[in-house]
């Protein structure tokens, strides 16, 4: 197996290739695939499906990169300094291991598109600079243990995707109704029981646009105006009537809807699977 | 006699001693001599009016002399408004449109009236787009004009130079010939679809209709392409630029406006080469099967790979939505 993936890079070097697909091919470790690191015009590298538990701090070396993808692996922890490659604009670290995104995370200058999707983040485990990535297109954090989503995502201006499916949260940050590109917001599977007035600001009802919002806890107001379709929703938490209720709730200070514990089994948590 | 030196200035004659002398600006008349020089009778109340040395009584005086007045024909007498080739008595001349008396605030000649400021600067608003007829003069309405030679005509001064049919604003110059429309287009020539006119230079042709090569513009900014390529959408052309702004088809992957082929699925769009599964990074085409995860592509292939438990909780909710994607190509 290792040879072939050998010869893959060495044709890669040979062609001077933009993308080297080496995905699903068993690696574990990065280190033992010489040469890797060493193709300057490497565009775009995909490593999914893999065993690799850890990214060696060369990858950086991997100067033109612009898409890296390592959905589908060991991963618990990323080298500091990834956030320094230039040109990256396209990064999967869905479905690994990881409790933490590395300190100074959010200087990638270029990242448009993070995928962080089923790891075990929480909005304690984001570094302080998570969200100075203004050139952030898309965030995805779906599958992961989120309970608060921090006010500071109202910087992201240019983000038009936000996913936080399934994770824990018990509210939506005001700075949400910020968002003004924001066409795709994905809430499913939440602890969410109220919606702040602020989202109103956004519309995420007409084309080309998304509100995923099933399987939430929603106070029955909110529920009924589900019923008859999203647009009535953003109708109706635009409302004095809205905004009223949502103050006195707020006030009441109610203790948030319990934990369901129904990804308790997610393979991200597990501490060896498959590993010899 | 009186020693002869006193004459009379009409008949030369001297005065007797008991005669009435009448003396008028130093000068001595017989009283029968001093009559109007025109009818040779006493003036009336011994008025008389005096010109280029004879004296005149009123009636004749202004018979011969005084001005009339271009409005109601009666002499002018005192204050002379002289304007537009006529004389004007300074009550009679006023605003042909408003009736304001001009005689103090000055006119503006209009089309050969005298009008008030104001109501020049209102015709001359209304009139703006009308054009003079160069053969009669008259005013051209709207819609009911004809350029030729670089003058404007109404139409009905001339005929068609093949069928003699009188001409219509529809009519055609071709070649220094005036044609009506009919009989020009049987002559083979393109039409611009722009300005309708015939095309002698070069020819675009796009969008099946022909184009002088300045007046194939973008429908946006209305700079003609000169040659650069131009983009399409309900009948219309655009320049690049304006295209993507309306109608904006950015690629989710590289970000810019889709210029190959467009993988249009999950509310986004994608050049065609960008169309990755987003978990293995493999072309997917619009024949590819492909699962929606967070409205994201991910292959047949690789969900399968995903962990059983993600697939129930995915199943669970997704019991009445479909669960394979399909993108549309365009």
């Amino acid at each position: 197996m290792s040879k072939s993936v050998k010869k893959q890079v060495e044709e890669a070097r040979e062609h001077n290739s933009p993308d080297l697909d080496l995905s699903d091919r068993g690696i574990s470790k990065l280190v033992d695939t010489p040469g890797l690191f060493s193709l300057k015009n490497l565009s775009r590298l995909t490593l999914s499906h893999n065993k690799i538990d850890v990214v060696p701090p060369n990858i950086i070396e991997l100067t033109s990169l612009e898409t890296l993808n390592l959905f589908n692996n060991y991963i618990e922890e990323l080298p500091t300094n990834l956030s320094s490659m230039q040109n990256l604009k396209y990064l999967n670290i869905g479905m690994n291991r990881l409790y933490a995104l590395p300190r100074g995370f959010g200087s990638f200058p270029k990242l448009e598109v993070l995928d962080a999707t089923y790891n075990n983040l929480t909005e304690n485990s984001l570094p302080g600079n998570f969200f100075l990535l203004e050139t952030l297109r898309a965030l995805y954090l779906s599958d992961n243990d989120f309970e608060v989503i921090p006010e500071d995502v109202g910087q992201l201006t240019k983000l038009e995707v936000l996913a936080v499916r399934d994770n824990e949260l018990i509210g939506l940050p005001k700075a949400i109704g910020d968002l003004q590109k924001l066409k795709e917001l994905h809430i499913q599977g939440n602890r969410l029981t109220v919606l702040p007035p602020e989202l109103g600001k956004l519309d995420l009802y007409s084309g080309h646009t998304a509100f995923k919002a099933e399987n939430n806890p929603w106070v029955p107001p909110i529920a009924d105006q589900f019923q008859v379709g999203v647009s009535h929703v953003f109708d109706y938490i635009r409302s004095d009537t809205y905004k009223y209720l949502y103050g006195r709730h707020v006030e009441a200070g109610a203790a948030p809807h319990p934990k369901t514990n129904n990804r308790a089994k997610k393979i991200s948590r597990r501490e060896v699977w498959g590993k010899k | 006699m009186s020693g002869g030196v006193a004459i009379c200035t009409r008949c030369n004659d001297g005065f007797r001693e008991d005669e009435k002398i009448v003396n008028s600006s130093g000068e001595m008349w017989h009283e029968e001599c001093f009559v109007c020089a025109q009818c040779f009778r006493p003036f009336p109340e011994g008025t008389f009016f005096e010109f280029e040395g004879r004296r005149y009584c009123e009636h004749d005086f202004q018979v011969l002399f005084a001005p009339c007045c271009g409005k109601c024909g009666e002499f002018v007498i005192g204050r002379v408004i002289k304007a537009m080739n006529n004389n004007w008595h300074a009550e009679c001349f006023r605003c042909e449109l408003c009736n304001a008396v001009l005689a103090d605030t000055g006119f503006i000649k209009n089309r050969g009236r005298a009008l008030c400021r104001p109501c020049h600067l209102k015709e001359k608003a209304a009139g703006s787009g009308k054009y003079i007829c160069f053969k009669c003069h008259g005013l051209i309405q709207e819609d009911e004009h004809l350029k030729w030679k670089m003058e404007h005509y109404h139409p009905y001064h001339f005929n068609c130079c093949k069928c003699g049919e009188e001409l219509t604003p529809s009519a055609r110059e071709l070649r220094g010939e005036l044609y009506c429309l009919p009989c020009h287009d049987k002559q083979g020539i393109p039409i611009c679809s722009a300005c309708h006119r015939p095309i002698e230079e070069r020819i675009v042709t796009a969008m099946g209709k022909h184009w002088h090569v300045e007046h194939f513009v973008c429908a946006r900014c209305e700079k003609p392409f000169l040659g650069h390529k131009h983009y399409e959408r309900n009948g219309k052309a655009y320049c690049e630029m304006h295209y993507n702004q309306l109608f904006g088809n950015m690629c989710f992957y590289c970000n810019k406006p889709i210029t190959s082929e467009m993988m249009c699925t999950m509310n986004k769009t994608w050049c065609e080469e960008h169309f990755f599964c987003s978990s293995c990074d493999t072309l997917l085409s619009a024949k590819s099967k492909f699962i929606e995860f967070d409205l994201k592509p991910v292959c047949k292939k690789c969900y399968d790979k995903f962990p059983n438990e993600l697939k129930r909780r995915q199943k669970k909710v997704e019991t009445t939505s479909k669960k394979y994607g399909k993108a549309e190509q365009k």
